[in-house]
């Protein structure tokens, strides 16, 4: 019966050595993992608006595919949206930035906080991945399905045919959020 | 002494003839640069799991051991990812969630149990180091092999101008797919070991 205690308080007396240490380090990389992933989406915005300025970001909710939208100006004008859009990968939730025209049509798109497998779904992430599907969104449309591709393309993402699919959704959904109108309810 | 260092980088070396932890050791070995990352946090937490369980050896009962090395082995993981998180976002971007899953990285737990408990921390530093290193040793020769010709490159961390790929001339245009893949990572693997035993059994004779 003792031993079960002495057992039990020398297990809690580890755990609790644990946390603390934890608790430190935590600390201590908590402010730099923020301020890094704030640095992060403002690279990542401008590298998508080129020579423009992204606006203020609106949030649109937490549970939606388009997480928040981020016009972009020419001219004191809207030229294009930057939406945040969460898509479901192979690993998880994945997010991602892209542009696009008024008539939903898509500039650029961007994959950032993942957790694909690495060498296959991580590939995404590459500029040249996207390329598949600029252009596409409003007289095309965004290639969801792996037949939609090209015979090229698709051999290149076998092995990661969910995050292509998880991708080419969100993307998917993003357009129409632009021109389904759906930006003037969340304004309103 | 010397010899529980050099053990594990060839006559145990925990991937080729200890066999553990080859789960993640396929899983990320898709690129170079992934393996050196893996590498160095799995010597990190091996040599820091090692010295603990050695130092804490009479103090651990024999019952709560293994959860008691879980939580020191869990602890030193938790640090590698934060740090990683905040220093070197891109390694950890690549490696993704087995960084988290060192934790249940056999190889750790195995010389905690087999090796740490029962030795003192001088021989347990050294038997961390020697087989984190055949660890990451082991690792290389894999990536190598994939992503060569998988894919054709050599990815390295990028230093200045350099942006860490090498493009292999002609496997970068007509790759072989497959080894980059959850199968050729078993190929490349049974032949490996296929291709030591071999060696092994001529010397015998």
């Amino acid at each position: 019966m003792n031993s079960i205690f002495v057992s039990g308080g020398k297990l809690f007396l580890i755990c609790v050595v644990a946390a603390l240490t934890l608790g430190i380090i935590n600390a201590i990389t908590e402010p730099v993992i923020a301020e890094r992933k704030v640095l992060e989406l403002n690279m990542a915005l401008n590298s998508l608006t080129g020579e423009l300025q992204a606006a203020e970001g609106v949030i649109v909710g937490e549970e939606s595919v388009v997480r928040a939208y981020y016009p972009v100006l020419r001219a004191g004008k809207v030229d294009s949206f930057i939406l945040e859009l969460n898509g479901s990968g192979y690993g998880g939730d994945m997010k991602m930035l892209s542009r696009y025209k008024l008539n939903g049509e898509i500039i650029s798109a961007k994959l950032m906080d993942n957790l694909e497998t690495p060498g296959l779904g991580k590939k995404a992430e590459n500029p040249e991945y996207m390329k598949k599907f600029i252009g596409s969104g409003s007289s095309n449309p965004v290639p969801v399905l792996k037949s939609m591709l090209e015979q090229s393309e698709a051999e290149a993402i076998t092995g990661a045919t969910i995050t292509f699919i998880g991708v080419a959704k969100a993307l998917d959904e993003g357009s129409r959020f632009i021109t389904e109108g759906r930006l003037a309810k969340v304004k309103e | 002494m010397l010899k529980e260092f050099t053990k594990g980088i060839i006559k145990e070396n925990p991937i080729f003839i200890i066999l553990l932890g080859l789960c993640p050791a396929l899983a990320v070995s898709t690129q170079v640069v992934n393996a050196l990352g893996m590498g160095a946090g799995v010597i990190f937490v091996l040599l820091g799991s090692n010295i603990f369980v050695s130092l804490l050896k009479d103090f651990i009962p024999e019952k709560i051991r293994i959860p008691s090395y879980i939580v020191i082995i869990a602890s030193f993981v938790t640090i590698v990812d934060l740090v990683m998180q905040a220093y070197a976002p891109a390694l950890s971007r690549n490696l993704g969630v087995f960084v988290q899953l060192i934790v249940v990285n056999c190889i750790i737990l195995g010389r905690a149990e087999a090796f740490a408990n029962k030795n003192d921390l001088s021989r347990s530093v050294l038997d961390a180091l020697g087989m984190g290193i055949g660890f990451t040793l082991g690792l290389l020769l894999i990536s190598l092999i994939r992503e060569v010709l998988g894919a054709g490159t050599i990815t390295l961390f990028p230093i200045g101008a350099f942006n860490g790929v090498i493009r292999i001339p002609v496997l970068y245009s007509a790759p072989a797919r497959v080894i980059g893949l959850a199968t050729g990572a078993l190929l490349v693997m049974g032949y490996l070991k296929a291709l030591l035993n071999w060696f092994d059994q001529r010397k015998k004779v």
